[in-house]
């Protein structure tokens, strides 16, 4: 799971540093990552075989209390990628480190979310699947294990496939498949005792760089978009008259 | 990187658009890197969208006629590496779609490749190849180059040009990776018509909470939709509300788009749907109050009543088409 910035914050960028400005910006957990954690607790109390749910974050040392959080919903432990030496990754270290930390843990079924409020690229799930040398299954919707099997609801644009696949895998899941629980005040509590491992960069034993100097893609440039300015307000008197002034807008603008 | 590749997606014996959009981007991009331009398909499909492809003007086009390929990842990774690979440092082009970042970022892992995601503009500068994407629900655009021999651009759709032109595409066939592959699909279902979604639609008509219901979904808004030839989308309180399915939903926790116009019917303009929205080329919203967020970055407002002004605005605009037939 991954630590950003509150969605409902509007977010700006600093004119003079170019960095968006956090002051005043919570910090939270991703909102696509709770779907998966959720699925994989429903998951782990359907089997009720002993499987374990582990939380697995690349964040800063000061985000503990967010992945708590986590602990706090009902995951048994959480091992944490903290080092000064990660800020700066891309899509490819990131996935990187998170393999080895996720191999070092060890794991049957790694769930991820489908993308984060923040970068929104959507690439870290096939990346990290790629990474730990296993099959990726995207956009899951439902998640189930039976004979030896992950099977699941994966969506398409249009539906879905019925797919499934043995472990060890990945999943990614969307919102669609379940509503994220609230701790409890119970889990809270318990939460406090969980075991928390943080993971430094000389933990994982990697061979490439990572952080900015391993980065496959330099930023060069921060642009501001054009801006979008307030158009025309017309109040219509019924429904003829506000559909003629939006076919005549649109007659102007040569789009009919 | 000096070649540049098209991944090329299909369904029912037709190439997405965006797919499209790839191909003639591979040419332009390919020329000014002084390299050649491919396209890559996979399934069993593949040798009758190629002959669409030749439309395009790219150098080869690769071919893996493996049915039931195209439902998988992995054998498109594999595919799209050999060719990658034979080609050279390359910048291999996918759409910024489901399946599209899927492939290309396993790609990418693969290879040690950088990615760019949601690219809206590539510029090629003393031979190195930058891309340009919103960020921040398009708050800020960044350009970032690859420091890596390969490179992969997820582009949005409907922002590139998809021009065709004669070409001599040689039709090569891939070697089968003779794999097994581990994923199986047991099950293919259709739930909805097959529409262009709102990411590809030229045209989009969202409703938002002021629908008041799934109906306005299935029968006024989708109207309008056709009569302007787009895809209806929704706001997150609307599919919240279970109205319309998570799949039209346009927004920060839904699909950022970018189609010629976007219609906002009932939908305040919050900053989560605005981050959705905010690049596209023209938006007009329809709102019973004049006050809405939505109001300080629409073209144009029409404050009135949507159930009365949507219905005459999809009659209005069949008119108008009909004068110019």
């Amino acid at each position: 799971m991954k630590l950003v910035p509150d969605t409902n914050a509007d977010k700006r960028i600093d004119p003079a540093t170019k960095r968006l400005v956090r002051t005043g910006v919570e910090t939270v957990l991703n909102p696509f990552d709770e779907y998966a954690i959720e699925a994989a607790l429903q998951l782990k109390e359907k089997l009720a075989d002993g499987s374990t749910v582990t939380i697995v974050s690349m964040a800063p040392e000061t985000g503990k209390e967010i992945v708590r959080k986590a602990l706090a919903m009902g995951a048994d432990n959480a091992v944490m990628l903290s080092d000064p030496a990660f800020a700066g990754s891309d899509v490819w270290g990131t996935a990187y480190a998170l393999a080895a930390g996720i191999r070092k843990t060890g794991f049957d079924l790694v769930l991820t979310g489908t993308q984060s409020t923040d970068a929104i690229t959507g690439e870290l799930p096939g990346a990290l699947a790629e990474l730990l040398g296993v099959p990726g299954i995207t956009y899951a919707r439902t998640l189930a294990f039976s004979d030896g099997r992950i099977r699941v609801q994966r969506e398409t644009e249009t539906g879905y496939q019925a797919v499934s696949a043995p472990l060890p895998v990945l999943v990614s899941i969307t919102k669609s498949a379940a509503e994220p629980r609230y701790p409890s005040l119970k889990g809270i509590m318990g939460a406090k005792k969980k075991e928390l491992v943080l993971l430094r960069l000389a933990d994982l034993e990697l061979t490439a760089a990572v952080g900015g100097d391993g980065a496959k893609v330099e930023l060069i440039e921060l642009a501001a978009p054009p801006a979008r300015g307030k158009g025309r307000v017309v109040a219509a008197a019924d429904g003829a008259a506000g559909a003629k002034a939006i076919v005549d807008f649109l007659k102007e603008r040569k789009l009919l | 990187m000096r070649n540049v590749i098209a991944f090329i997606e299909h369904k029912n014996g037709q190439a997405r658009r965006v797919s499209l959009e790839a191909a003639s981007t591979a040419r332009a991009v390919a020329d000014l890197l002084g390299g050649t331009a491919h396209a890559v398909i996979v399934g069993g499909d593949a040798a009758t969208i190629a002959q669409q492809l030749q439309t395009y003007p790219l150098d080869a086009i690769h071919i893996l006629a493996d049915a039931g390929a195209e439902k998988l990842i992995d054998p498109a990774v594999d595919a799209l590496t050999s060719v990658a690979q034979a080609a050279g440092p390359s910048l291999i082009l996918v759409g910024n779609t489901m399946i599209g970042r899927d492939v290309g970022s396993r790609f990418a892992a693969r290879v040690g490749a950088g990615v760019n995601a949601d690219v809206i503009e590539i510029v090629v500068d003393g031979g190195r190849v930058a891309c340009l994407s919103p960020k921040l629900g398009g708050l800020t655009i960044t350009t970032c180059a690859f420091k890596s021999d390969y490179g992969v651009a997820a582009i949005r759709p409907n922002v590139f040009a998809a021009k065709q032109a004669a070409g001599a595409a040689q039709i090569v066939a891939i070697a089968p990776s003779g794999k097994a592959y581990a994923v199986t699909v047991e099950e293919e279902v259709e739930e909805a018509a097959a529409e262009l979604g709102v990411e590809e639609a030229s045209v989009v008509v969202s409703g938002g909470r002021g629908m008041g219901g799934p109906e306005p979904f299935k029968t006024i808004l989708r109207d309008l939709a056709d009569a302007l030839g787009g895809a209806v989308g929704a706001s997150r309180a609307a599919v919240d509300a279970g109205w319309i399915s998570h799949g039209h939903q346009v927004g920060q926790t839904g699909k950022t788009i970018s189609p010629q116009l976007y219609i906002a019917v009932g939908i305040s303009g919050a900053i989560q749907h605005k981050v959705g929205m905010r690049t596209a080329e023209t938006i007009v919203a329809i709102n019973k109050d004049g006050g809405v967020p939505i109001g300080e970055f629409a073209d144009l407002l029409v404050v009135g009543d949507a159930f009365t002004i949507v219905p005459e605005l999809a009659k209005q605009v069949r008119d108008a088409k009909a004068v110019h037939a």
